[in-house]
């Protein structure tokens, strides 16, 4: 078996993760987070001194600093009880629904290309490059209502997959691996972006100065919002949810779908099969990008201020560990980018009541720890197969 | 959540006293008033140990001697503001404090959205709205005590300076800092280099965020050493270990002047190589308006406060590189821009 073989067989189990395991990690995911969240609280920590003398005070206030801070990511995320107003309590899953959208939609993209297995870690550079195209369409382009949001939404799609395309030919032309080249590609994308944000007669606002900021997106050009002032909420959840139905259709019913499954699942076998395995990769990272160019336009149309580079929210990151628990279902991806979003709803109602939104990333982290630990560790101390050993016995 | 809130304070009241000859980390009591001020802070951390610290510690003096209750968010990036402030709304904030230039947009959106609830915006603006009240400082005037004092202390009558982003709030800096060292050259017949700003053709050296000790910063700071500065002046909160670093590579024996707090204090690591500071003091403010409204009564006010030499605003550091003719000059300057006499932007 080959490094790189190893290294795709490894993605594939992650992928093929049973539900109910990601449903057990997420939930020790809480549970060891939550850990972190005792030790470092203030209100513990105040109790250490007596923790011999009088331990009850020290589980009383890890169990309320517990209480607290989950608590506030539900109130933060789902439902706030305490609101003024119910506008102000149903606000939190609005907030939630509008974290999700670019999640899912740059998750779809880099699932799809973990599936015909190419690691794209240039999410962030396809989304800053996306945000270059929408931003281009939105402040320099004068076009009627509708049609300058829908060429604006296409100019990031396409400037996004341009970008994920290229690195799809020089792994497909030179043999270059997709990681190193995705990684070094966010660079010259966030500094190339940045370049023009700073150049007059490019994208620097028209009263700006030293600062690489764009003039406010054109008010034809805005991805409009579902309830008015009242909310925040765009339709950049429906742009996510057909996301999601076109993902679907793709992989699971196509015959475009199909041949991606093939390449990612054996490219021998796929080239033996008269597939051409390079122009896969190069679509595939096309369609990829795709999906994250999506993202892209999400955030760019989304923003009444000024676009800038810090737009990009690291979704491209975010969206790897929604990919990862997201699998191969496109509902489980959609099912992975809300409970991510959430977390990004509810990260300022934790700071609220003391507890470091940190905690959150490591919540994150743990749960896609436990998702991939199995595999990784399986082929770093190269184990044999459980199943195979069970022929042998049998 | 408030009886949960309320529980944790009484078994941390109890630890406390159980605790007391201890330690002084449990010196935190039973917010007493019912009022809870708030604060978002800017791009960066609380513990910037500059421009967003300044805020916190006020909002932390309030909650240890006046006693009210406070709440904070820290932003990590442009899209947690709106969050952020909206969360404040949420949690009730009496007043809630949106620290930096940054933040002007969302926090006008939030006043306009939440009539009874009071904003104070720290360098922004109001856009007519009667329940924001702006913060801002004359910080041209410390600068320009600041660059006069630069220049004296140059050895090579080369001095630098540069910005996070090219933005008001930072520009007055650069402005006073450039304006006194021609001050100082025209006083004393000579020249002096000002690297990094041009307040006539408004260019200069800017990192473009305030990202903490960035590596841009440490280029910066690093060319402009090479152009001769033995002076610098970062205007980006904290900057002052890529400016260290970047003096120490070069062998220089340079200093630096450091921003809104007292940096020689604040970070005594490296007091031996700051030439003073130019001090921003929000903590006072932050601290005054919260005391007004919560214990003294006094009616919230949209009318904008100006921090200056004169109200004690801003001022510069004391130094002990700082000291003799030099500071009798520099309290003669200050008087002179206090009555007017002096125009710190010719």
């Amino acid at each position: 078996m080959t490094e790189k073989s190893k290294f795709q067989t490894v993605v594939r189990e992650i992928m093929a993760t049973s539900v109910t395991r990601v449903v057990l990690s997420i939930l020790l995911g809480f549970f060891f987070g939550g850990i972190f969240m005792v030790l470092f609280n203030e209100n513990v920590v105040a109790t250490y001194s007596t923790l011999f003398t009088t331990p009850g005070d020290t589980f009383v206030a890890a169990f309320n600093t517990i209480v607290d801070g989950y608590g506030a990511l539900l109130r933060g995320a789902i439902f706030n009880p305490e609101g003024r107003d119910l506008v102000a309590m149903f606000r939190p899953i609005t907030e939630t629904l509008r974290m999700a959208a670019p999640l899912v939609m740059a998750g779809l993209g880099l699932a799809l290309g973990f599936r015909v297995g190419l690691f794209n870690i240039g999410g962030t550079g396809q989304i800053v490059m996306g945000l270059a195209g929408a931003t281009w369409v939105a402040t320099r382009m004068e076009l009627p209502p509708v049609i300058h949001m829908i060429v604006a939404v296409i100019a990031a799609v396409v400037c996004a997959a341009a970008w994920g395309a290229f690195a799809g030919f020089l792994k497909a032309r030179t043999g270059a691996h997709e990681v190193i080249v995705t990684i070094m590609m966010n660079y010259i994308a966030l500094d190339f972006f940045t370049w023009m944000l700073r150049t007059k007669g490019l994208l620097l606002a028209a009263t700006g100065g030293g600062t690489p900021k764009s003039d406010p997106p054109a008010a034809t050009s805005m991805l409009p919002t579902l309830f008015g002032d009242m909310y925040k909420i765009h339709i950049g959840i429906f742009i996510a949810i057909a996301a999601t139905f076109a993902y679907w259709l793709l992989m699971e019913r196509s015959a475009i779908g199909y041949r991606f499954r093939m390449v990612g699942h054996n490219a021998n076998a796929a080239r033996a099969a008269g597939i051409k395995v390079e122009s896969t990769f190069v679509w595939a990272m096309a369609v990829s990008a795709a999906f994250i160019g999506l993202a892209a336009a999400n955030q760019a149309l989304s923003n009444p201020g000024g676009i800038t580079t810090s737009l990009n929210a690291d979704i491209g990151f975010d969206a790897i560990t929604v990919a990862l628990l997201g699998g191969n279902s496109a509902k489980r991806i959609a099912a992975a980018g809300l409970l991510f979003g959430a977390f990004k709803a509810g990260s300022p109602a934790m700071q609220v009541v003391g507890v470091s939104p940190e905690i959150l990333g490591v919540v994150q982290a743990l749960i896609v720890l436990f998702i991939a630990a199995p595999p990784l560790i399986k082929a770093m101390l190269r184990l044999p197969e459980p199943a195979a050993e069970q022929k042998v016995v049998a | 959540m408030n009886i949960i809130t309320r529980n944790s304070a009484k078994f941390l009241s109890i630890a406390a006293v159980a605790a007391l000859a201890l330690s002084g980390c449990s010196a935190a009591a039973a917010p007493e008033l019912d009022y809870k001020a708030c604060a978002v802070s800017d791009e960066g951390s609380w513990n910037d140990k500059s421009f967003n610290q300044s805020v916190m510690d006020g909002l932390m003096k309030a909650k240890d001697e006046l006693k009210v209750q406070t709440a904070d968010a820290e932003s990590n990036s442009a899209e947690d503001f709106a969050p952020n402030l909206q969360q404040m709304v949420d949690a009730n904030c009496d007043i809630t404090f949106a620290v930096g230039f940054n933040l002007v947009a969302d926090v006008n959106a939030a006043a306009k959205a939440n009539p009874d609830v009071k904003f104070v915006t720290i360098d922004g603006w109001s856009e007519g709205n009667a329940n924001l009240k702006p913060v801002n400082y004359a910080m041209e005037q410390s600068s320009y005590l600041a660059g006069y004092a630069a220049a004296a202390y140059s050895t090579s009558k080369v001095i630098g300076t540069y910005g996070g982003m090219q933005i008001d709030a930072v520009t007055a800096f650069m402005d006073g800092y450039y304006y006194g060292a021609q001050a100082w050259a025209a006083d004393n017949n000579t020249t002096i280099k000002v690297l990094g700003w041009d307040p006539a053709k408004k260019t200069g050296d800017f990192m473009g965020d305030f990202t903490p000790n960035s590596a841009v910063s440490k280029t910066i700071a690093a060319t402009q050493i090479q152009g001769g500065a033995d002076v610098i002046l970062p205007v980006a909160g904290d900057q002052f270990g890529a400016v260290s670093e970047a003096l120490d590579e070069a062998g220089s024996a340079g200093v630096m002047i450091g921003v809104d707090k007292n940096i020689a204090l604040t970070s005594p690591e490296y007091a031996d190589k700051m030439l003073t500071s130019i001090e921003k003091r929000m903590t006072t403010a932050v601290f005054d308006i919260i005391k007004g409204i919560a214990v003294d009564k006094v009616d919230f006010s949209g009318d904008a406060y100006l921090g200056t030499l004169a109200n004690g605003g801003t001022a510069l550091s004391d130094s002990d590189k700082i000291t003799g003719d030099l500071k009798t000059k520099l309290d003669e300057l200050s008087a002179g821009i206090q009555d007017g006499s002096i125009s710190v932007r010719p």
